[in-house]
């Protein structure tokens, strides 16, 4: 078995280096063959579309396809127009899971720029930044179910007067009179804690591209702007941040983009109960528990519109950013 | 400037690649390694996210030599399911089992894998309706299924996906070894779709005599009732204690019990009605069903911690409390394994000295006798050479008495005598299985996927917010209607 597999491989990778190489050469070949006006056009075709094909396969194929099934009934079979929409839009499940998206959409970028950005100026400051910033940027390697398991147990509630042993209950019950919090049952700190919980894996990540972006700030401006007499604060709130902007704009579209396909640390966490559903989760369960294709597409084809935007706006940045150069 | 900021985001880009990448991975480990099941699961919070998908062990023999004795005649008895040879191989099964109730599942499979030289990979999620159906849809469905879920097993037989058993084992093989009851409830109209390989009583109230002071054998549910608010008021010590956490199955505890109370208060037939769909959640007995569970369930002075505890407390640690010193609760209501799962939480109990279990009772004279079962069945959705041994050998009396000899399951073999048990609380189960004037399977367990996941999360719902009933109820059935549509 593995070694039918190993040589499947092998035979998989040669052929695509051949056909890859044929096709360059044949390429390069056709193009320079052509009349000088077509090359140009040529020339894009031959190049471009492979990817372009491959694109359209793997991604325009299957959204219009989304697109398509959202229409249609619990099996696929019947047209339904936009029935799967109002239905969602009066399903209190997805109602909810749409305005915890929201939630994360909002919170989860501001708050990981936020720790990030704070980690990253404090961290530059000690002698021992590289092993601080290793320690903070370790949980970006940990799985997501790892990690929501782990705050599963940070989070676990015991009874007032029992041994609590979940760290922060045991944290907060120190303090005298505090009683426990059920923080994944307790609708007010649920969904705060899931967020929470994708911020600590996702913190130190926003915080190596921010300290990126702080270190290609050039030093003279930083000199220049002490000698003529700015604090540190002013340093970095004048001079610093405007700077930093188009990286803290990456960090903020990757963040929101993680935020609405959240999906594993809800999952693992609470599976979505006492309302803290997302999109993701809400599609899932609208796929493989209620076996309904319609409404799963036509949450899908929402979760699709809502990150187009920052999606184009994420591509703009960039143009200007090269326009610029 | 633009070029540096340009490089950040490639880097950018890079990363994102990376960790979107790494998500992929960490959901597939979120299907396939959260153990965790249904109606019989990891007896600790901590196997929770822990890996599951192992190998069975080889070589089960015990010490005692009757233990021997069993195992070598399962050896024997998988060889000839095996048509005597030893096949090699590997076959995949999919259940909802993890940490001790696995291992101890597997030891029914040990003499099976020492005989034909198969390997079985057992691989348990606590989210078998969803990773089956996507397993299933994405053409890569397991071997094996062993699952508590018949109504899902039903479901996938009617789309032609399971293996009819009737050709595979053979009828007069079932015949022989299940009572017709049983056959009959993992069949559809025209094919068995599984074969029974653990038995659950439900509806038991487990105990420790040393703490317990109230009837052991209370005439009537409103007695029992009666008891724990007397016992509430005059010590302050919570009477019960409830745990319905199990992740994605979270709220099954309440639902199982709130389902066997229907069965015994609106009685069998009622009961049959109700889970085939012909039924309207908003009808009264079903409402009242939920009630008379809300009578302690949903009491803050009845259990131990209140709601926020039942509704956090994973329900493998459900009757811990139990013996805390002092005792915070005296009563757990849970079927027959839950005896398995306190016994390995605190190793030294002595069954039926410190750990004992009465079942619930009589929730209405005209019903007496009725008992609830629930259970996992084997079903084949791959017919190789290495699952149909397997089912074979599932479907013998060795591999049935070697189920009731782990202590933690009843036999679904009717030609495994009640003696086999060594474990009293087995013993006991079957003498109130033989007594019942009839027992049921669980209704939740034979609904379709989309009402069960929506009737373990009511349990949850009702438990949190008991005005709400009508609104729960009125929701259900519309899940009902829906489910029951095609």
């Amino acid at each position: 078995m593995v070694t039918t597999r190993l040589v499947q491989t092998v035979v998989a990778v040669v052929a695509l280096a051949v056909i890859s190489g044929v096709y360059l050469k044949a390429g390069g070949r056709l193009i320079s063959g052509m009349p000088t006006r077509l090359r140009g056009v040529a020339a894009a075709t031959v190049w471009v579309g492979p990817a372009v094909l491959i694109v359209a396969i793997v991604l325009v194929g299957p959204a219009l396809s989304t697109l398509r099934l959202s229409l249609f009934d619990g099996d696929g079979d019947e047209f339904v127009g936009a029935e799967n929409y109002t239905t969602a839009a009066g399903n209190d499940e997805i109602l909810i899971s749409l305005r915890n998206s929201v939630l994360w959409v909002v919170s989860l970028p501001v708050l990981s720029v936020a720790v990030g950005l704070a980690m990253a100026v404090l961290a530059d400051r000690v002698r021992y930044e590289s092993v601080v910033k290793s320690v903070l940027f370790l949980p970006v390697a940990i799985s997501a179910v790892a990690a929501g398991v782990i705050w599963r147990f940070m989070l676990d509630y015991r009874p007032p007067g029992a041994p609590q042993t979940g760290t922060l209950n045991a944290i907060v019950t120190a303090i005298p009179g505090v009683t426990p919090v059920a923080w994944l049952v307790d609708r007010t700190t649920n969904n705060v804690a899931l967020i929470g919980a994708t911020l600590w894996t996702q913190a130190g990540f926003a915080m190596v591209i921010l300290s990126a972006g702080l270190r290609s700030i050039p030093g003279e401006l930083s000199e220049a702007a002490r000698l003529d007499g700015a604090s540190e604060w002013q340093l970095f709130r004048r001079i610093k941040l405007p700077l930093l902007a188009p990286t803290i704009v990456v960090v903020m579209t990757t963040m929101a983009v993680i935020a609405l396909k959240a999906f594993d640390i809800v999952y693992v966490m609470t599976n979505g109960a006492y309302d803290t559903d997302v999109l993701a989760t809400s599609m899932y369960k609208q796929l493989f528990s209620d076996r309904h294709q319609g409404r799963a597409s036509a949450i899908a084809t929402i979760l699709m519109l809502a990150v187009t935007p920052i999606m184009v706006y994420n591509v703009r940045v960039y143009r200007r950013e090269a326009v610029g150069r | 400037m633009g070029r540096r900021t340009r490089t950040t985001g490639v880097a950018a880009c890079w990363l994102l690649l990376a960790v979107s990448c790494g998500d992929d991975e960490s959901s597939r480990d979120s299907t396939e390694d959260t153990p965790e099941g249904t109606t019989a699961v990891v007896p600790t919070d901590g196997a929770d996210g822990s890996v599951s998908s192992v190998p069975a062990s080889d070589g089960a023999a015990g010490s005692a030599p009757s233990e021997e004795a069993q195992v070598e005649a399962a050896q024997a008895a998988a060889l000839e399911a095996a048509g005597g040879e030893e096949i090699g191989g590997s076959v995949s099964l999919l259940g909802v089992l993890g940490g001790e109730e696995l291992d101890d599942f597997l030891q029914v499979l040990a003499p099976f894998e020492e005989a034909t030289g198969i390997t079985v990979e057992y691989e348990g999620t606590r989210d078998i309706g969803a990773i089956l159906q996507t397993r299933v849809e994405g053409g890569n469905p397991p071997d094996v299924v062993s699952t508590p879920g018949l109504g899902q097993m039903a479901e996938l037989a009617a789309q032609g996906e399971v293996v009819d058993l009737n050709d595979l084992i053979g009828a007069e093989q079932l015949a022989a070894n299940f009572s017709p009851s049983l056959i009959e409830t993992a069949s559809t109209d025209d094919q068995v779709y599984g074969v029974f390989s653990t038995v659950n009583l439900g509806g038991l109230i487990w105990y420790d005599p040393n703490a317990y002071d109230g009837p052991t054998d209370p005439e009537s549910w409103e007695a029992l009732i009666q008891w724990s608010r007397e016992k509430a008021a005059a010590d302050g010590v919570t009477p019960w204690c409830i745990g319905l956490e199990s992740g994605a199955a979270s709220g099954w505890p309440a639902a199982d019990f709130i389902d066997d109370i229907l069965l015994r208060q609106a009685g069998p037939e009622f009961h049959e009605q109700w889970w085939r769909g012909e039924v309207p959640w908003t009808a009264p007995e079903v409402k009242r069903a939920f009630e008379t569970y809300g009578e302690f369930a949903t009491d803050e002075t009845l259990t131990y911690g209140g709601v926020t505890t039942s509704l956090t407390l994973n329900f493998a640690n459900g009757a811990d409390a139990m013996y805390s010193d002092p005792p915070q609760c005296y009563l757990h209501q849970q079927a027959t394994f839950m005896g398995g799962i306190i016994a390995s939480n605190f190793p030294d109990l002595e069954p039926g000295v410190d750990l004992d279990f009465f079942p619930a009772p009589t929730f209405n004279p005209e019903f007496e006798g009725i008992q609830s079962v629930s259970g996992e069945i084997i079903s084949i959705l791959n017919e190789t050479e290495q699952s149909t041994a397997l089912a074979r050998y599932m479907a013998t009396p060795e591999a049935g008495s070697l189920v009731g000899a782990t202590g933690r399951w009843l036999s679904p073999n009717s030609q495994v005598e009640a003696e086999i048990y060594a474990d009293p609380f087995l013993r006991r189960a079957s003498e109130v299985l033989q007594e019942a004037s009839g027992s049921h399977y669980l209704g939740n367990a034979l609904m379709p996927t989309a009402l069960v996941e929506a009737f373990w999360q009511s349990g949850l719902d009702y438990v949190e917010n008991p005005d709400e009933l009508d609104q729960i109820l009125s929701g259900l059935d519309e899940v009902r209607v829906e489910a029951y549509a095609d």
